[in-house]
């Protein structure tokens, strides 16, 4: 058995000292080997790499438990610079080169840790070599780089201190198929000049083609681990990405069965309405994110939107709910033009969202979080609620009422007067679920409703979604990567991949649709 | 019970508050009234910075609005500067109005602007106020200041050269006196305004703003307009505030609103702890006595030289304990003075994770709206010019 | 128009020495998130100490002490203090520079009292005069210097790798870090920097034609404040051309307050304030923010 370059024993992290985001996770990365860990959105993989490249704080988050050796040294006290020094480079996920920089100067604060001139002089040489497009542009800025030129400059930048384990968060990210395959050559060719690997994909394909041995992680715990040949070889890794498998329930079955939650919601006075979306396209400078995607959410369904990691499902929801503006294309919500709306007219017509990295007042109340769901079904003015004149008093007590209804539907009553941040991630997700649904929709943008959750909690949240869809007649559109969830609940589904519409239909249709199976798995499994 | 906990230590104080005039002599009660006259604005500009999230050091530039407006209106039409001659209680509800309004008027820079950016952009407030007060002469008195007239209602005066005698208990009531009742009501009512607008409606979009404007959008909140209430809000406090100063000091001038005015506003509210009002008032009574009472007593204390004499003197003493107080609040106390307190009551509590008041000024919170799927190329760009408009 | 002539000399040296406190706040910001209000008491510490050591050991050593002792007490303000905020962020650390202001202008003061101390400058009070212009020498050797200065701080920042750091961890400090650069280090490079230019900016601010050393010098960090929010908050270049813009602005209304009194006296004062709040009234992130695409 070879020499273990990086074990990790028991790994616990949490963010914000309450979420926890890893427990328990084992691992090893033998010298000279490519390891990959493989798994969905919110599985913990980004804060795995974060917590070996000792870069966990930056984000508020902290290793709880279990330890991470490195070479036979425990890394426990060291920063994120030490462990360059050490020999670890990670590639951040989303590439996160130095827009501003040019590429010889992005290439350069990878190389600031090398003393030694000669040596430098050979890193950049390695570099240009691997990568003779970053050669030919050396003196551009990386912002103007295309995105698969600057997944190269980031992975250049983390080779110019020639590290013994290079960490790579998603570099299939966003990439177009040709591409993935390039950097996967790429990642063949570091590894064979002696550089180990500890590879974090979603794209499995990729994952496995390159890697000797993989693990599945799956909310913050390693479910499956194995030599990538066999992994490969079994079924698991499709159903786990597709829902095909036998854990996913089946929506006739839930329509059948009578719902045991209690909804005693006002049913809001509008209607909900069609949902047009037409040629919406949507650039960030000269990146598109979504060109021409046209589709319709008929009026009190559930319809999902999915599509791997980058295809542009977060930008959607992020366009239909007023923060992002769309370059060209529109959205209709029954007679209104939401593009042409700003964020809180939008939730003026009855369009409320949650988020999927959790934006709620930590210092607050639950209940008072709530409330902040109701502000636009509020009248109080300023002046009424400072006097507390009986008309806000009044105002105040019923809303208070209600919220209370929204938190017994959620089953989170019993946490109405705790302040936020004392709540576990679960939790916090039923809250920003809450929120939502304070505001009396009758359209519901969820963004990653489910993300991070086991698949109990999921089964229980899918069932308040159908529950509250049912009773109050709303429209849902939501984006989620659990797929026996998105199966379990949608009516509908489109399937977004590079920003385009590559499906659309219901869910048996979708998850045997031959593109489908090919965005997600990648070119091989198809 | 708890609830008698909760509120137990306001109303000793306000119990306190409303008997020491009985106790006291003009050298304390004098330094009451300027004590009461910053609760006020301070309490305003907590509503701002600590719930709103939204840094200014314009304070001084309303306070100094709300005084001028309000020597303005009761002075002497006759007299040396302008004056309108109208009763104070018109003209106290009017210096509040008038720098509200000016604070409205504000609002494109006010609404738009964020968190440390708008503390930036209120400097020129300051600066902007220094000049008017100097070459408006005719309303102002320019350089020198103007007079204030004293307060009073019909039949009640509240100057001390007043002829009408009253007494309760033995305890002759002067026009000190009756100011610090009528400081001290003012600044009840401050707070109690205060506390219900932060409990309401609109204190938890003015929170929600602070924490996710993105978020608070969605929830149907017009941030623009939230950020720009709070800063009418804070506004209308301040030119109370102002009013309250000048009827404190009885003649105004344009160096008692500099920018270190704003700076004390500022120090009163990080030292009581962000976004609380009884914080705010600790904070206040404690920035306002500090220098007064070292002075009062520096005689007494035999380590201090006289003023002017090049050693440490009490002025001196009282601005460096001053300086070194933010410091160590900030390095030591999170949450200022009301911070403590709560993790003192809230010790035996399992799921209090000992926090005080909430993050100051726009904390860089990761987006909310998914910083896991950036565009591929557009990696988490600069959340910086975010932050500013 | 020789009149106009000497106010846009006089404005661009003053703009080019408002610029050097400028870029000190652009860089304090860039690399450690702060908004340094004790800018100005560091300003005023580094030309106090030239002021009262140019006597026993001549102007150019005491210069050279001022410029690195001003440098000194930034690195130790950030690593004392900063980087040991309970709660760390640009509004709570901003605040905490008041304090630190506040008991460093007080020490200052006491030890200043109501004097004013020579900066004992060879220049002195001399003039120069070229084609009718007639400016302090003082204010031609602070232009000159200033431009200097602003040449090594590009060759710093393009070309040499400790300055390529600074500018990768002001953009991503969190990815810089994964690179294997020090925040301590740049935060640390940053505070010194700002430190040194801003003893060089007092002493040319306290030479002729001021009168010395005073407390009030330290005011001057707040004029510079106009000059850096133009120029955007995290732009050197901006803040630079912002303060020529802001120094050009003030002189001519110096220049001309007696054309200009329908606006009142001590125009110079207001101006640059004036200035900076009708900009941002059209935009509020400066003449040189960059408008983004704005990401949420």
């Amino acid at each position: 058995m070879p020499d273990p370059l990086l074990t990790v024993d028991d790994l616990a992290v949490a963010y914000d000292s309450a979420v926890q985001a890893l427990r328990g996770v084992s691992l090893r990365v033998d010298s000279g080997s490519v390891v990959a860990v493989l798994g969905s959105n919110g599985a913990g993989k980004t804060t795995l790499l974060r917590a070996i490249s000792r870069s966990l704080h930056s984000v508020n988050g902290a290793v709880t438990g279990g330890s991470i050796h490195f070479e036979g040294r425990n890394l426990a006290q060291r920063d994120a610079s030490q462990m360059v020094r050490a020999g670890i480079v990670q590639v951040p996920e989303g590439r996160r080169i130095f827009r501003d920089l040019t590429v010889e100067e992005n290439l350069r604060v990878g190389g600031c840790t090398v003393r030694d001139k000669r040596a430098r002089k050979e890193a950049y040489d390695r570099v240009f070599d691997l990568f003779p497009a970053l050669a030919e542009r050396r003196d551009a800025r990386g912002g103007l780089l295309s995105g698969g030129q600057q997944q190269m400059l980031a992975m250049g930048r983390a080779l110019m201190a020639s590290p013994k384990l290079l960490l790579l968060d998603e570099p299939s990210l966003g990439l177009a198929p040709q591409m993935v395959e390039q950097i996967g050559d790429i990642i063949e060719q570091i590894h064979a000049q002696g550089t180990s690997v500890l590879l974090i994909e979603q794209n499995a394909a990729m994952g496995l083609r390159v890697a000797d041995h993989a693990y599945v992680l799956e909310v913050g715990a390693i479910t499956a681990s194995g030599p990538s040949a066999e992994l490969a070889a079994t079924d698991e890794i499709r159903d786990r990405y597709l829902g095909v498998g036998s854990t996913s329930p089946q929506r006739t079955a839930a329509v059948k069965e009578p719902i045991d939650v209690p909804v005693h919601l006002q049913r809001p006075s509008r209607k909900a309405q069609q949902l047009r979306v037409e040629d919406l396209t949507v650039r960030f400078g000269g990146l598109t994110a979504l060109s021409n995607v046209s589709f319709t959410v008929e009026a009190g369904t559930i319809h999902a939107l999915i599509g791997p990691n980058g295809a542009g499902k977060s930008t959607c929801i992020n366009v239909l709910g007023g923060a992002y503006r769309a370059t060209s294309g529109t959205v209709h919500y029954g007679d209104s033009k939401v593009t042409a709306l700003p964020s809180h007219r939008i939730a003026g017509l009855g369009v409320a969202r949650s988020f999927q990295n959790i934006s709620l007042s930590l210092e607050a109340t639950v209940e008072d979080n709530l409330l902040v769901g109701r502000h636009r079904l509020m009248h109080a003015g300023t002046v009424m609620q400072a006097l507390r004149l009986p008309r806000a008093r009044k105002e105040e007590r019923a809303e208070r009422e209600t919220v209370h209804r929204i938190a017994a539907l959620l089953d989170i009553e019993r946490l109405l007067g705790h302040e936020v941040h004392a709540l576990s991630y679960g939790d916090r997700k039923r809250v920003e679920m809450g929120r939502a649904l304070a505001a009396e929709p009758t359209l519901l943008l969820l963004d990653e409703p489910v993300a991070g959750m086991a698949h109990g909690e999921s089964m229980a949240m899918a069932d308040a979604i159908r529950a509250v869809q049912q009773e109050l007649r709303l429209s849902i559109l939501l984006v989620e990567h659990d797929m026996p969830f998105v199966m379990g609940l949608a009516e509908r589904i489109t399937v977004l991949d590079f920003g385009k519409r590559i499906a659309e239909g219901s869910p048996q249709d979708v998850q045997q649709d031959p593109e489908v199976l090919r965005a997600y798995l990648g070119t091989a499994a198809a | 019970m708890s609830d008698l906990i909760r509120r137990g230590p306001m109303v000793l104080g306000l119990l306190v508050a409303l008997a020491l005039p009985l106790l006291l002599d003009d050298f304390w009660l004098q330094t009451g009234l300027f004590a009461m006259a910053s609760v006020v604005g301070a309490i305003g500009l907590t509503l701002l910075v600590g719930v709103a999230g939204q840094l200014s050091l314009g304070h001084a530039f309303f306070a100094a609005l709300g005084a001028y407006t309000y020597a303005w209106t009761v002075g002497d039409p006759a007299g040396q500067e302008a004056g309108l001659g109208l009763p104070p209680l018109v003209a106290l509800v009017l210096a509040g109005v008038v720098s509200a309004v000016v604070g409205g008027l504000f609002s494109p820079i006010s609404g738009r602007l964020r968190g440390i950016y708008l503390g930036l952009a209120t400097i020129g407030l300051v600066f902007l106020a220094r000049h008017l007060m100097v070459n408006l002469e005719a309303l102002t008195g320019g350089f020198n200041g103007r007079t204030v007239e004293p307060f009073s209602v019909p039949g009640f005066s509240f100057s001390n050269a007043a002829p009408d005698y009253l007494a309760v208990a033995g305890v002759q009531f002067e026009g000190l006196h009756r100011l610090w009742y009528l400081f001290l009501g003012i600044a009840v009512l401050s707070a109690w305004l205060g506390r219900n607008l932060r409990a309401g409606r609109t204190g938890r979009a003015l929170a929600n703003v602070r924490d996710s404007e993105v978020a608070a959008a969605a929830m149907g909140v017009n941030v623009a307009r939230a950020k720009a209430t709070a800063f009418v809000i804070s506004s209308a406090y301040a030119g109370i505030a102002g009013a309250l100063m000048a009827l404190a000091y009885g003649r105004i001038a344009p160096d008692l609103f500099g920018i270190q005015l704003s700076i004390d506003f500022l120090v009163m509210i990080v030292l009581g702890g962000l976004g609380s009002i009884a914080g705010a008032t600790a904070g206040a009574v404690f920035v306002v006595a500090l220098p007064l009472v070292l002075a009062q007593y520096s005689s007494q204390l035999p380590f201090l030289a006289a003023p002017g004499s090049g050693g440490l003197d009490a002025a001196t003493l009282a601005r460096l304990l001053y300086g070194a107080a933010i410091i160590a609040v900030l390095l030591f106390l999170r949450g200022g003075l009301a911070g403590a307190a709560s993790r003192i009551r809230h010790r035996r509590s399992a799921h209090q994770r000992g926090t005080g008041g909430p993050p100051l000024v726009p904390t860089p919170s990761p987006d909310p709206s998914g910083a896991t799927e950036p565009p591929p190329s557009q990696p988490a760009v600069s959340t910086r010019s975010e932050e500013k408009s | 128009m020789t009149y106009f002539l000497t106010q846009l000399a006089n404005g661009l040296s003053y703009g080019l020495i408002l610029g050097l406190i400028a870029v000190g706040f652009v860089i304090v910001f860039t690399s450690t998130g702060v908004l340094n209000f004790a800018h100005g008491s560091v300003l005023l510490s580094g030309a106090y100490l030239v002021a009262s050591l140019q006597g026993p050991i001549g102007f150019w050593a005491a210069a050279a002490v001022g410029v690195v002792g001003a440098a000194v007490l930034g690195v130790l303000i950030n690593a004392l203090l900063v980087r040991n905020l309970a709660e760390a962020n640009p509004g709570t650390a901003a605040i905490l520079m008041l304090g630190v202001d506040i008991v460093l202008l007080t020490e200052l003061t006491r030890r200043i009292g109501n004097n004013v101390l020579s900066i004992g400058a060879p220049w002195g009070a001399d003039v120069v005069s070229v084609g009718g212009i007639t400016l302090p020498t003082s204010r031609v050797v602070a232009a000159g210097l200033a431009i200097v200065v602003f040449g090594l701080l590009w060759f710093l920042f393009a070309r040499t790798g400790a300055g390529i750091a600074m500018r990768a961890a002001a953009a991503d400090s969190d990815t810089a870090a994964m690179m294997g650069v020090r925040p301590s280090r740049t935060g640390a490079a940053g505070w010194a920097l700002a430190g040194a230019l801003a003893a060089v900016a007092g002493i040319f601010l306290a030479s002729f034609p001021a009168p010395g050393v005073a407390p009030t010098l330290a005011l001057s960090s707040f004029a510079a404040i106009p000059a850096w929010v133009l120029g955007g908050f995290d732009s050197v270049v901006g803040a630079i051309v912002s303060g020529l813009i802001i120094g050009v602005v003030t002189a001519l209304a110096v220049g001309y307050e007696a054309e200009l009194h329908f606006l009142g006296r001590g125009l110079g004062e207001v101006v640059p304030y004036a200035v900076m709040i009708l900009v941002l009234l059209v935009r509020p992130s400066g003449l040189f923010g960059r408008k983004e695409a704005v990401r949420v």
